[in-house]
């Protein structure tokens, strides 16, 4: 009975698949090329002072120490809502760059290529880190913090599925760097002053 | 035999020849496999139909090797997408996991349907199940990716795995939905059968139509000239 439960649930999965990728087809998706002037302006800039502050386990440590239980508590629920305001941005701006590298990858130069490629693996890594800790983080919210009665601690998303957050987006910073390597001097301060 | 069954041989016949013309044996090399062997083994068949004995020993040995091909290019999938995804550890353990969930899930099934077949036939079925179960787990795993990390579906291992998960998905439901028929039931399995393979065939064709750049190397790369260097070095100076 289980088996067959499980049998009908896969099928059901590999028809939405299918369904899916018939829309693909049919809409071909993504529509437009993405290029440089698609990507700047539709950036938000990500602190990353302030996430490496919020994932400081020293300064959590410090909070802890400093405030009542309740007031930790309050404290520590609006630093989980700022950090996922910062995992959203990285998500973001990463799925921007993304389609940018998706795009650049039809060019003509072997090397704007391999550097679209370069960016394109650092921008999924970093999708790939935001969403769990996402997943994570709105999982405390919901549940953790008020039903079991324990406070998380933050420093703890630092890694995600073995993937260093903040470190693969600063490296993600520089691939975009080398991958934006024609624009003006001017352009690439808004593009590295926007991620 | 009815004419309409050669359809499928011959779409693999034009799938064979778009595989050498795009060089997919270099990027793919087992799906390219698979596809030579499935010319062959469509060959096989066809001159061995008449001879009872060889032509069930044939059929019985090509689909083994069906079952091992298509676990080889699930690998090759899973490896050519995931590889280029992430480095971490756990990564290496997605393609064995899946393995074992479609044996496990083909071996409950075994066990709740009993099956007429006995000896080396019953495990090629099982096994053929087992590689239905990894093939859609593969599909719908990738295409569930396709949104939430912003990939690229129109690439080459994404429609290899459509082609087999469409495949997989209607015979699957077909075992499944449709065994209560009785001998009807090996009427409907015949034309179902051949009805979502020859789509799948197409839907590979299709994919396989458009060129796709294979990734340069990066030792064949020329280095970056002097002056974008320079630009490279203060972007990153201003950067930090």
């Amino acid at each position: 009975m289980v088996s067959l439960i499980l049998t009908w649930l896969i099928i059901a999965w590999g028809a939405l698949a299918c369904i899916y990728m018939l829309r693909c087809g049919w809409s071909r998706f993504p529509k437009r090329d993405v290029d440089v002037d698609d990507v700047v302006p539709f950036l938000y800039p990500v602190d990353i002072s302030l996430a490496e502050s919020l994932l400081d386990p020293a300064a959590e440590f410090e909070f802890r120490w400093k405030l009542g239980r309740l007031e930790f508590r309050e404290a520590q629920r609006k630093r989980m809502r700022l950090y996922l305001e910062v995992t959203r941005r990285m998500a973001h701006n990463s799925k921007v760059l993304v389609q940018f590298a998706d795009a650049e990858k039809n060019n003509q130069d072997p090397r704007r290529v391999l550097l679209a490629s370069a960016l394109q693996q650092k921008a999924i890594e970093v999708r790939l880190y935001s969403l769990m800790t996402r997943i994570r983080l709105r999982f405390w919210l919901l549940f953790r913090s008020d039903i079991l009665n324990s406070m998380p601690v933050l420093s703890r998303l630092r890694t995600a599925g073995d993937i260093d957050g903040l470190q693969t987006y600063t490296a993600l910073k520089t691939a975009a760097a080398a991958a934006f390597v024609q624009l003006q001097p001017e352009e690439l301060d808004s593009l590295t002053r926007s991620l | 035999m009815n004419i309409v069954e050669f359809i499928p041989s011959c779409l693999l016949v034009v799938l064979l020849a778009l595989l050498v013309r795009r060089r997919v044996y270099k990027a793919l090399p087992y799906f390219f496999a698979y596809a030579a062997f499935a010319v062959g083994a469509d060959i096989a068949r066809f001159v061995t139909h008449s001879h009872r004995h060889l032509y069930y020993l044939t059929y019985w040995i090509t689909e083994a090797c069906y079952d091992f091909l298509g676990i080889l290019v699930m690998y090759e999938v899973l490896h050519a997408v995931l590889g280029n995804l992430t480095r971490a550890w756990w990564a290496r353990l997605i393609f064995p996991m899946v393995l074992v969930a479609g044996i496990g899930m083909s071996l409950a099934r075994a066990s709740a349907v009993p099956s007429r077949l006995s000896g080396p036939e019953f495990y090629i079925v099982i096994g053929e199940i087992a590689v239905r179960f990894v093939q859609v787990f593969v599909f719908a795993g990738l295409v569930t990716l396709v949104p939430v990390l912003g990939l690229r579906w129109r690439q080459y291992p994404f429609g290899v795995a459509t082609g087999f998960g469409l495949y997989a998905t209607i015979m699957l439901l077909t075992t499944t939905k449709f065994s209560d028929f009785g001998t009807r039931f090996k009427l409907l399995w015949g034309w179902t059968s051949l009805v979502a393979y020859s789509v799948a065939v197409l839907i590979w064709i299709w994919f396989f139509s458009v060129p796709q750049k294979l990734e340069t190397p990066i030792a064949e790369i020329s280095a970056l000239s002097p002056g974008d260097l320079k630009q490279y070095k203060d972007a990153l100076r201003r950067m930090r």
